[in-house]
């Protein structure tokens, strides 16, 4: 007989709402510092609102070693970045004998490309340790999650199946998405039980039909369009094959999760149940952003008719000094950039924690009776702490 | 106080179903379970809570302890489902919900902030511009007039020009008088590189310095020069100074450090609400103190050049009072514009006129007159 249980999200918009404008502002306040502090409150709250077989989850990770890590992988980027942007511009002037603008462009937009090229093993890099860092920082009834200390492997498979992908004209992008999950699912433990990732990437192409349908759509729709000459078709196709594209996109990330989910196992006896569905997450990324969107709107045209207020005051008094003084640009720019703290919270509590509860809610795992044997693990120092994925702008609000 | 809960005991995953009791002496909570080998004795000073949404009806404790963890706790955690048991304990505890830290971490983390501003100033104050330097010197001639082309046609564009040339002046009589205006300053100077100096059909008040011996002047330099001859000895002095930039290689090395130290400052204070306002102004003071040095350097050589050519730097000394008069009110503090203060450099160029023995106006009248119709079509 095994024993199944659902997981259950307990979170209320109105707290992570709190939670997230009171770290917001505090990151505002101190000029960004408190944002590693700010993240590892939220994911404090996230997981310990997040329930399973009777037990919550939760994050032991802390801001003091975010913030270390940040320090050290900071140095690392600046030295690295700085000595190679220079030396591209001294090479890249060395490469241009014709001063042509277009060829100069040229150039510019090739240097970008090549400073994308050279950060970009260290995002995938980055990418991978963060993920290890947070499982390392997770526990579910005292017990430890945990990921292999295997990056480098990582981003030479990520590297390897992305050109792949790219000379496919995204062809085999199911079998990317499934061999890098792959990769890391193999590698990741709970306690001394490891996951282990099973199903078959052909199966993703069913997740990725409306991704094809909207590009069949774009692609026969303005060709057809094209050839009989009637521009209002390929309008037509055009603006409903592009949306069908990005709901189709949307579609591929939520159901590809859900199989490669289903197909895990754990320990060789537990098994996961997924069935999140697309149109929710569609459903609140509109209804959530419109609503975020109207708050953050509001709040900064409120403020912009104080601001306009001001200096209409100062230009009464004396024409042609139309400049409000050093206090009250100062108080404009506390409020713009409180707005856009309170608009990200809005955001935070209308589409982050909806989606991840629908997630959650979403998630059976049957045989939990096998969980109750699984032993610790050993400590993880954790590495950088994430510091790299903070240092390049990888990964989201949690 | 008695009450049940659930103990995970940090070492395997199996749950614990426990009894909950405070001790006689009342100095620990003593947990007791079928399942578990032997009581527990957690002393009351060491219990922590984590931190879990607010309204929560149960408390998940663990224990202050010295582990190797990213946090001096316990593993073990018990669940205390007990309403009246969590009021208790959130009442009479009041270092429930404290931080603890590992002894030492603090002294840690300064050290390492410490070293990281310090790197991270190492890099932008001297490693880069030190790099720049080199650098500039590596870079062929050739290859740094056709950079300096590319710059100038660049700017030439930015000011507003349709295509490229629109707004270059070239009436000959002009032209004439202001090859006569070089000539008669670098000579007898080996600057590098030949000088070329170009002027642009626009109101703004100023001069620039490209890569590869290019100059620029704009037109209201010379239609806003003061009045009479000293007007031409002014403009002499603004070429002079910006000849000064083009025998220190400023504008190539100003380049390579930029391209250097752009992003570094980004991705120190990170992807916050309205980062691009502080990075902006962090860049500002870095570049500007920079450009600053690289300024008063190439007035001393402009005042140099100057007294070689025996042309009066009261012109010069002109220029930054007109200069003054159009900064205004609108003047930054010195550390944060680009320039050093006018009235500074207008003292500095008089008390040096003062010093100068014969000099003779840079142009004649007539030559004057034609140089200021440079930009007049035919």
């Amino acid at each position: 007989m095994t024993t199944n249980s659902t997981a259950k999200n307990h979170l209320t918009g109105t707290e992570v709402f709190w939670l997230a404008l009171k770290t917001g502002l505090l990151t505002v306040v101190t000029l960004g510092i408190y944002r590693f502090w700010a993240k590892t409150r939220m994911r404090q709250l996230f997981w310990a609102g997040t329930e399973l077989d009777g037990d919550r989850f939760e994050y032991t990770g802390t801001g003091l070693e975010k913030f270390k890590g940040f320090l050290i992988a900071v140095v690392f980027l600046a030295v690295y970045l700085g000595l190679l942007q220079m030396l591209l511009l001294f090479l890249g002037l060395n490469v241009l004998r014709e001063p042509q603008s277009d060829m100069e462009m040229a150039a510019q937009v090739g240097g970008f490309y090549l400073i994308f090229f050279a950060l970009l093993p260290f995002i995938l890099f980055a990418t991978y340790r963060a993920q290890r860092y947070r499982m390392s920082r997770t526990r579910w009834r005292g017990i430890r999650f945990g990921m292999d200390s295997a990056a480098w492997g990582y981003v030479w498979r990520a590297l390897g199946h992305g050109l792949l992908t790219l000379l496919t004209l995204g062809l085999l992008l199911p079998r990317m998405t499934f061999f890098l999950e792959k990769y890391r699912t193999d590698r990741t433990w709970f306690g001394t039980a490891r996951f282990e990732q099973r199903g078959r990437w052909q199966d993703l192409y069913l997740a990725m039909k409306h991704l094809l349908i909207g590009l069949a759509i774009l692609i026969v729709g303005v060709g057809v369009g094209a050839m009989v000459g009637a521009p209002a078709v390929m309008v037509l196709a055009g603006v409903v094959g592009y949306i069908w594209i990005i709901v189709g996109a949307i579609h591929y990330g939520v159901q590809s999760f859900a199989y490669l989910t289903r197909n895990k196992l754990l320990d060789g006896q537990v098994m996961f149940d997924a069935a999140p569905r697309t149109g929710f997450v569609i459903y609140t990324y509109v209804v959530g952003g419109l609503g975020a969107a109207l708050i953050t709107g509001v709040l900064l045209a409120v403020l912009g008719g104080i601001g306009a207020a001001m200096i209409g005051a100062f230009s009464g008094f004396e024409a042609g000094r139309g400049m409000p003084g050093f206090g009250g640009i100062a108080v404009i720019g506390l409020g713009y950039l409180a707005s856009l703290a309170i608009g990200a919270a809005v955001a935070m509590a209308l589409i982050t924690r909806p989606i991840i509860a629908h997630y959650t809610d979403t998630l059976t795992v049957r045989g939990t009776d096998a969980l109750n044997a699984i032993r610790q693990r050993a400590y993880d120092a954790g590495a950088d702490a994430e510091g790299f994925a903070d240092a390049l702008d990888v990964g989201g609000a949690l | 106080m008695n009450g049940t809960g659930t103990l995970n005991d940090g070492l395997t995953a199996a749950r614990h179903a426990v009894m909950l009791r405070l001790s006689p002496d009342r100095q620990a909570i003593e947990i007791t379970g079928d399942t578990l080998p032997a009581p527990l004795r957690w002393m009351l000073a060491d219990l922590r809570a984590l931190p879990g949404p607010v309204g929560a009806p149960h408390l998940v404790l663990t224990r202050h302890a010295a582990t190797e963890d990213e946090a001096p706790r316990d593993p073990a955690r018990l669940t205390v489902d007990d309403p009246d048991l969590v009021v208790w304990l959130r009442r009479s505890r009041p270092a429930l919900f404290q931080t603890d830290l590992h002894p030492g971490t603090r002294r840690r983390l300064v050290r390492a902030a410490l070293m990281a501003v310090a790197a991270i100033a190492v890099l932008l104050l001297v490693i880069l511009p030190g790099l720049a330097n080199t650098l500039a010197r590596l870079i062929p001639l050739k290859t740094e007039i056709a950079f300096g082309e590319s710059v100038i046609a660049q700017m030439e564009r930015a000011v507003g020009a349709a295509s490229l040339g629109a707004l270059r002046c070239d009436a000959p009589a002009g032209r004439a008088a202001l090859d006569r205006m070089v000539a008669r300053l670098s000579d007898g100077r080996d600057l590098g590189y030949d000088l070329k100096v170009h002027v642009f059909d626009h109101p703004m008040i100023n001069a620039f310095a490209a890569p590869g011996g290019q100059v620029v002047i704009m037109r209201g330099l010379l239609d806003q020069a003061p009045d009479g001859v000293l007007g031409a000895d002014a403009v002499a002095g603004v070429l002079a100074h910006e000849f000064g930039h083009v025998a220190n290689r400023d504008a190539t090395r100003n380049a390579l450090r930029v391209a250097g130290t752009a992003g570094i400052l980004s991705m120190v204070v990170g992807d916050v609400a309205g980062s691009a306002v502080l990075v902006a102004v962090a860049q500002q003071m870095l570049d500007s103190s920079y450009t600053r040095d690289a300024e008063t350097k190439a007035d001393v050589f402009a005042l140099d050049m100057l007294a070689g050519a025996n042309i009066d730097a009261d012109g010069f000394a002109a220029f930054f009072d007109r200069l003054a008069q159009e900064e205004g009110r609108l003047k930054l503090p010195e550390y944060f514009s680009s320039h050093p203060a006018t009235d500074g450099r207008a003292l500095a160029a008089r008390s040096f006129a003062e010093g100068q023995a014969v000099t003779t106006p840079v142009l004649s009248e007539a030559d004057w007159t034609d140089l200021k119709s440079i930009c007049a079509k035919p």
